[in-house]
C-alpha cells in the first residue's frame, strides 16, 4: 500500500511539473517578477521618424514599491526646453486610477494632471505612459495562444484582451521567456483590431541579482517610426528616500 | 545706460567667460536667445514691440545647498537695453527644512492665468498679461522657509521689502484706461512704501500633496500690489464744476486668507481657488468718501476642470471676484466675473503644438482669444506664430481692442 502512495505521489508531482500553464498564471508571473525594494537609472529615448531623422530624450528615473503600490518619479534631463521638467506617478495595487503630477520649472508650480494621459504618447515617443508602467493582469483576460521559439528562446505566446472597452489597444500579443518570465516581444493592436505597435526587447540581463531589460525598441508599424529606448546605470535597493516622491523632491531635481 | 547696467554686462560676461567659468566648475549653465516680434492689426500696421532676449541661468546643486542666478538682456528698437536679474538666491538644504535667501519667484495657487492666492510675486504688467507666466511674475527680495513631514509642507516668506506691480508707462499702448472724467495731475508723494522694518511683509502656507487630492491653505499680511489712488477734486464754487483733479497713487496693506485644491475625479481634474481680502480700497463716486475712497473686505475665488478628449488637452476656469457690503457709488461691479479656455494638442510626435487660450470677461462681453502655433525645428529650437485678438470695447480686454497684433517668436534653449 505505501508502495502505491509513493508512486501516486510521484506521478502526481509529475503531472503538475508537467501541466500548461494558463494565460493568467503566465501574465501573473510577469507581472510578479522580483524587482526590489527601489530601482534608479537613466533612460534615453530615441525617436527614429520614417526618414531616420533623429530626436534624443534623456530622463533619470526612481522607482520604489510600497507594498504592492508603486511610486516612480523621472527627471527630465534633455532636451534643452525641457530639462528641469519632472513627472510623478502613483499606481495602486488595487487597481485605483493613477495619480499623475507634472512640475514645470518655468512656472515653478507641481500640477496634478489627469490620468486618463495614460494613453497619450510619452514625450513624443512611440510609448504611451501606459505603456512604461506595469499594467495589472487582473485588468485583461489572458489566453495562451502557443508556444514558439524567438531568437533560440522558448516562449509563451500569451493573448491579453482588456476588461475595459475604452483602453488603447483592443488586444496586446506577448511572448513571454519560459525560463524567466521576461518579456520577448509584444505586438499592440488598435481598436479596428490592425497591428499597431511592435515592441521588442533586446537587451536584457541580470543585475545586481534582478532580471532587468536593458534595451528594447517600439515600432508603429503603421506610421513607420520608431522609439528606441535604453536604461543605463540601473541600481537596484539603493534605499532612495521616500522625500524623493514628493513635492519637495519633484523640485529639487534629479 | 547707468553704472548697474554695465555692471550686470560684466557679470554676465564673467559668468560665461572662461575665466569665470573655472570658478564655477560644475555649475549649470542653461538659458534661452529669443526674438520676438509683433505687429499691430490695426490700420498703421505698427511693430508693437520688436525684443531680443538673452535668459540666463547659473545653477548649483549639492547635498546641502544651492545657488541660483537668473540675468535676462533685453534689446528693443525703440527703448533703452534693459538688463536685470529674475532671481539670485542662495539655499540651504537641511533634513526637514530648506531656507532660500536673496531674490526670488514664490508661486502659489491652482488657477491658471489668474491670480487670486498668488500674492507673493508681483506682476509685470507692461505688456498687459502678454508674456510667458514666467515673465509676468517678478522675483522679491526675501527670506523663504520650507519645512517638510512626507506629504505636508508649511512655507512661511519674510519679505523686508516691497515690490509692486510694475504698470506699463503713460503714453504705452496697454496703459490701462483711468476712470476720471479728465486728465489728473498726478502726485506721486507717498506712493513710496519706505523699506523698513514695520512696512515688511509676511506670507504663510501650509500645503498637502496626497492621493485622494492636493490642497493649499494659505495667509499673508502684505502691501496690496496695485495702488489705490487717492483723488482730490477741484470744484468751481459758482459753477459746481470739476475743474481738476489730483490723484495721489498708495499703497495700502491688506490680509489675505485662503486655500485652493485639486481634485481627480475619474479621468478630469477639478481645481479650486479662494481668498478672502480684508482692508482693500475701492474707488467711489461718492462725494463724502474722503480721497474717493471706500474700504471694503472682498473674495476672488475660481473653479476650474481638465480633461482631455480625443487627445486634446482641455481646461476650463470660472473667476469671480466679488466685494462684500457693496454700495453702488463703488466703481468696480460687486460681481466681476471671468471664464478662461484653454485647448491644446499635439502633432507630429510633439513637433508641432497647436494651442488656443482665451480670457472671457463676463460683465462687459469682453475677450481675449490667443491662438498658438508652436513648432520644434530641432531639438531646443523651437519657432513660435501666434495672434492676441482683443474684442469687446470696454472691460478689461475690450479696452484693447485697438491692440489686436499677430506675432512671432524664434527660441534657442540651451
Amino acid at each position: 500500500m505505501k508502495r502505491v502512495i509513493t508512486i501516486l505521489a510521484v506521478l502526481l508531482i509529475a503531472s503538475q511539473g508537467f501541466a500548461q500553464l494558463s494565460g493568467d498564471e503566465i501574465m501573473n508571473k510577469v507581472y510578479n517578477l522580483p524587482t526590489g525594494n527601489d530601482q534608479q537609472g537613466q533612460l534615453t529615448m530615441t525617436l527614429i521618424n520614417k526618414s531616420g531623422e533623429q530626436r534624443v530624450r534623456k530622463l533619470q528615473q526612481y522607482i520604489k514599491l510600497y507594498n504592492g503600490d508603486e511610486k516612480k518619479v523621472m527627471f527630465f534631463l534633455a532636451p534643452a526646453d525641457v530639462r528641469g521638467t519632472s513627472f510623478m506617478n502613483w499606481s495602486y495595487a488595487d487597481g485605483r486610477d493613477d495619480d499623475q503630477w507634472i512640475y514645470l520649472p518655468a512656472l515653478k508650480r507641481t500640477k496634478r494632471i489627469s490620468s486618463d494621459s495614460k494613453s497619450e504618447s510619452f514625450m513624443g515617443s512611440d510609448f504611451t505612459y501606459d505603456d512604461l508602467g506595469d499594467r495589472h493582469p487582473s485588468e485583461d483576460t489572458h489566453k495562451l495562444l502557443r508556444e514558439e521559439t524567438i531568437d533560440g528562446k522558448a516562449c509563451y505566446v500569451v493573448e491579453s484582451t482588456p476588461k475595459d472597452d475604452t483602453y488603447a489597444y483592443s488586444k496586446i500579443i506577448s511572448w513571454i521567456i519560459k525560463d524567466n518570465f521576461m518579456g520577448a516581444k509584444r505586438e499592440f493592436y488598435d481598436e479596428d483590431g490592425d497591428l499597431l505597435k511592435t515592441l521588442t526587447v533586446i537587451k536584457y540581463d541580470k543585475i545586481d541579482g534582478f532580471w532587468t531589460i536593458l534595451q528594447t525598441e517600439m515600432k508603429n508599424v503603421q506610421k513607420n517610426h520608431k522609439t528606441e529606448m535604453k536604461f543605463e546605470n540601473i541600481q537596484f535597493n539603493q534605499g532612495i528616500s521616500d522625500n524623493k516622491f514628493t513635492e519637495r523632491g519633484m523640485t529639487l531635481g534629479s | 545706460m547707468n553704472l548697474n547696467n554695465y555692471l550686470a554686462i560684466i557679470l554676465i560676461l564673467f559668468f560665461s567667460g572662461s575665466v569665470g567659468a573655472q570658478g564655477f566648475v560644475n555649475t549649470d549653465i542653461t538659458g534661452y536667445a529669443r526674438n520676438y516680434t509683433g505687429v499691430l492689426l490695426n490700420n498703421e500696421n505698427n511693430f508693437s514691440i520688436i525684443q531680443n532676449t538673452l535668459n540666463l541661468n547659473f545653477e548649483k546643486s549639492t547635498e546641502r545647498g544651492g545657488f541660483k542666478v537668473n540675468p535676462y538682456l533685453n534689446h528693443y528698437f525703440d527703448r533703452e537695453l534693459e538688463i536685470g536679474l529674475r532671481e539670485a538666491y542662495l539655499d540651504l538644504y537641511f533634513k526637514n527644512f530648506d531656507i532660500r535667501v536673496g531674490k526670488q519667484q514664490v508661486i502659489w495657487g491652482k488657477a491658471e492665468g489668474v491670480f487670486i492666492t498668488d500674492v507673493v510675486s508681483p506682476k509685470d504688467l507692461r505688456e498687459f498679461l502678454l508674456p510667458d507666466f514666467d515673465e509676468i511674475r517678478t522675483g522679491i527680495t526675501a527670506v523663504k522657509l520650507n519645512y517638510f513631514s512626507g506629504a505636508h509642507s508649511i512655507e512661511a516668506v519674510w519679505t523686508p521689502v516691497f515690490t509692486p506691480t510694475q504698470m506699463p508707462e503713460q503714453g504705452s499702448i496697454w496703459a490701462p484706461k483711468m476712470p476720471f472724467p479728465m486728465q489728473p495731475v498726478w502726485d506721486y508723494s507717498t506712493s513710496e512704501v519706505k523699506p523698513s522694518l514695520e512696512n515688511s511683509e509676511v506670507y504663510l502656507r501650509y500645503s498637502m500633496m496626497g492621493s485622494a487630492f492636493d490642497f493649499e491653505l494659505v495667509g499673508g499680511h502684505f502691501f496690496y500690489d496695485d495702488p489705490s489712488m487717492f483723488v482730490t477734486r477741484q470744484m468751481d464754487m459758482q459753477t459746481q464744476q470739476l475743474t481738476g483733479l489730483t490723484v495721489r497713487p498708495e499703497y495700502q496693506r491688506v490680509s489675505m486668507g485662503g486655500g485652493s485644491f485639486s481634485l481627480p475625479l475619474g479621468g478630469l481634474v477639478l481645481r479650486g481657488e479662494g481668498a478672502y481680502y480684508t482692508g482693500r480700497h475701492f474707488q467711489t463716486a461718492n462725494p463724502m468718501a474722503t480721497g474717493s475712497k471706500v474700504q471694503k473686505d472682498n473674495l476672488h475665488y475660481m473653479a476650474g476642470l481638465d480633461y482631455i478628449l480625443g487627445g486634446v488637452r482641455l481646461s476650463a476656469q470660472f473667476i469671480q471676484e466679488y466685494i462684500l457690503d457693496y454700495d453702488d457709488a463703488i466703481n468696480n461691479n460687486e460681481f466681476e466675473n471671468t471664464m478662461t479656455f484653454l485647448a491644446k494638442k499635439d502633432f507630429l510626435r510633439e513637433k508641432l503644438w497647436l494651442e488656443l487660450f482665451a480670457y472671457i470677461g463676463l460683465n462687459n462681453g469682453d475677450a481675449l482669444i490667443r491662438p498658438k502655433a508652436s513648432y520644434s525645428l530641432a531639438d531646443g529650437f523651437e519657432l513660435i506664430a501666434g495672434a492676441n485678438l482683443f474684442v469687446g470695447n470696454e472691460g478689461r480686454f475690450g479696452q484693447y481692442d485697438n491692440n489686436d497684433m499677430l506675432y512671432m517668436k524664434l527660441k534657442y534653449n540651451f
